[in-house]
């Protein structure tokens, strides 16, 4: 869905229009998580970590 | 007419946008009403970076661009500031809100992309600098409540803007120029009682500006009568707000009709099942009008049809609403009527249940009118939301036990703020120097830094740091008396304070400047115990 973000009195002379990302199972996820986050209850998120196996 | 772009900063990016900005929403009825063409792009609903907002600064040839907030939203508002002047060069940046004001002077000097801001109240300042921009001036300085560059360099402050004292004339905020469906609707949930919980139509308002109280730690926006004009010790206009022995106030409310007006707007046109009252405090308008505010408030819900009524699936019709209150300012019986119109929950800034502590505080509170309110609002069928702070500066190991044997003998739970001296408050002024010590003297650091309260920035405890506070509040959650006894003697070894002398360094030994807090702080106690006094004066000095 695509949403006009500028809202006015008067139509602008460019639209800006943006994709609302619908909510991955992997964000759900990691919200959730983190909600009870403490004791045995720990994750990765995965948009954060550095992978690059050719370093050691 | 004047081509405006109104950008709502970024802000509590670890949370969803919950609240619509009502100033913001404010100055954007207010200018079109004045007949300017308005858009709003509301950075903090959308979230889209970078990208988004260098697009809404090349959508149109802008005149304005305006942007604003709380002190929180500064390094979103350096951000929209550099893209806007990359994007947008033409455009006359003007920034406002309480970030602006209390802090003008430095401001300017770190955004060097602001043309004009807004000192205070924006609601006449805004509009007369969109009609000079439209009428190609840029004598900024002839506007009253307005910082601006010198043509040859520096700054000058026009004369202060005096508050608008019949709010009545305001426009009703342009919450159509927001994404209420695609964002805020879905945010509604306060999860501050059950009707709270359950709220999936919410809009925010705000009845009334100001507080009569002088809380220390608290900061009006320049809209209280807070705010003064004095000349720094540079010989230069600034800004000035409470000081220990210096406090003025103005209290300002709408008229409860404006507010039934108001509230049946939000209904019939966006059908909203919720209403926040975002008021510093509902109760000091109360008083202040003789006890026939909230009660006339209360009537305009009953006449209205919004006082609530339960359906069996445990949804209501009608509008339930919350608000602030005060735990010496509420009464038995404002509570009782407040219920009955849909009240569901009230915020008290209860901050202590120590008397040591609430004695240097400026709140007006005891802890008995702590545990009277709280009763007293359970009895009324209300939720009381009893939010606590530690760190004070005369915090100590009795006031950290005092507080957790109320929370535990009272069924409170809570994770308390730290004590932050946000610039504009008593203790921002008071603590300056020690705030730059703890930033290596980049004061622009510490703003940077500045979040809700529920994280640790400026510590202004004289007894403890920041990593003792972190641990104390840890322990306090758990009611780990045993560590915090054990921690006790542990910090008593190392400042060599006896077993049965009070927990404080707060004495008379202390050297440098640390002598000079002090002095400021026995200064701020001694007005906290004539603390009525000041409050009646202010009090009889306002209109409203």
């Amino acid at each position: 869905m695509s949403n006009e973000v500028l809202r006015g009195n008067f139509e602008t002379r460019d639209k800006v229009e943006i994709k609302q990302s619908e909510e991955t199972l992997e964000d759900r996820f990691e919200m959730e998580a983190k909600k009870r986050l403490g004791g045995s209850i720990a994750f990765v998120s995965k948009k954060k970590v550095m992978w690059d196996t050719d370093k050691k | 007419m004047a081509k405006i772009l109104l950008i709502n900063p970024t802000v509590r990016e670890e949370d969803v946008p919950r609240h619509v900005p009502y100033g913001i929403a404010l100055l954007a009825a207010i200018a079109m009403e004045k007949g300017h063409q308005v858009q709003v792009y509301d950075e903090n609903a959308w979230r889209q970076g970078d990208e988004v907002t260098k697009a809404v600064c090349v959508a149109d040839d802008w005149d304005i661009i305006g942007y604003g907030g709380i002190t929180t939203t500064y390094g979103s508002v350096k951000r929209i500031a550099k893209i806007a002047k990359r994007y947008a060069p033409q455009a006359v940046q003007v920034m406002g809100g309480g970030l602006l004001t209390s802090m003008p002077r430095e401001m300017m000097s770190w955004l060097p992309e602001v043309d004009v801001g807004c000192v205070g109240e924006g609601f006449i300042t805004f509009p007369e600098i969109c009609e000079m921009v439209d009428r190609g001036g840029r004598e900024f300085w002839d506007i009253k409540g307005t910082v601006s560059r010198k043509p040859g360099g520096g700054l000058i402050m026009s004369q202060i803007r005096p508050l608008l004292h019949d709010l009545d004339s305001l426009p009703f905020p342009a919450w159509e120029l927001f994404p209420l469906e695609e964002v805020y609707f879905k945010n509604s949930q306060v999860l501050f009682s059950e009707e709270g919980m359950l709220a999936s139509r919410r809009l925010d308002i705000n009845a009334s500006y100001g507080c009569s109280l002088i809380c220390r730690f608290c900061y009006h926006l320049g809209i209280a009568g807070d705010m003064r004009y004095v000349e720094d010790e540079n010989g230069e206009m600034n800004v000035a707000f409470d000081q220990p022995g210096t406090y003025t106030r103005s209290i300002r409310y709408h008229s409860p009709e404006y507010v039934g007006a108001l509230v049946k707007h939000a209904h019939d046109k966006f059908n909203v099942n919720f209403i926040g009252f975002l008021d510093e405090n509902l109760m000091t308008m109360d008083k202040f009008s003789g006890r026939t505010w909230m009660n006339d408030i209360c009537k305009q819900w009953h006449d209205l049809g919004f006082a609530p009524k339960a359906n069996d699936d445990g949804t209501w019709t009608g509008i339930h609403w919350a608000g602030t209150s005060h735990a010496t300012l509420c009464t038995k019986e404002v509570l009782t009527t407040m219920r009955e119109a849909g009240c569901s929950h009230l915020v008290y800034g209860y901050e202590s249940f120590a008397p040591h502590v609430l004695k240097t505080i400026g709140k007006g509170a005891t802890r008995e009118s702590n545990l009277r309110s709280f009763f007293w609002t359970l009895e009324a069928g209300i939720r009381p939301v009893p939010n606590q702070i530690i760190g004070f500066p005369n915090e100590d190991f009795e006031s950290i036990r005092m507080n957790m044997h109320a929370w535990d003998d009272l069924g409170i739970q809570v994770k308390p703020h730290f004590a932050t001296p946000y610039p504009g408050s008593e203790w921002f002024t008071t603590y300056r120097e020690r705030i730059n010590g703890q930033y290596d003297g980049d004061l622009e650091r510490f703003i940077l830094d500045l979040g809700d309260a529920s994280s640790i920035s400026a510590v202004i405890s004289h007894n403890f740091n920041a990593v003792e506070l972190l641990g104390l509040r840890e322990a306090m959650l758990q009611l780990n008396y045993r560590r915090i006894d054990e921690y006790e003697q542990i910090w008593r070894r190392n400042h060599q304070i006896p077993d049965g002398a009070p927990s404080t360094l707060l004495s008379e030994n202390m050297t440098g400047a640390f002598l000079r807090d002090a002095d400021k702080v026995k200064n701020a106690i001694k007005d906290s115990e004539r603390q009525d006094a000041v409050v009646e004066t202010a009090n009889a000095g306002s209109t409203h």
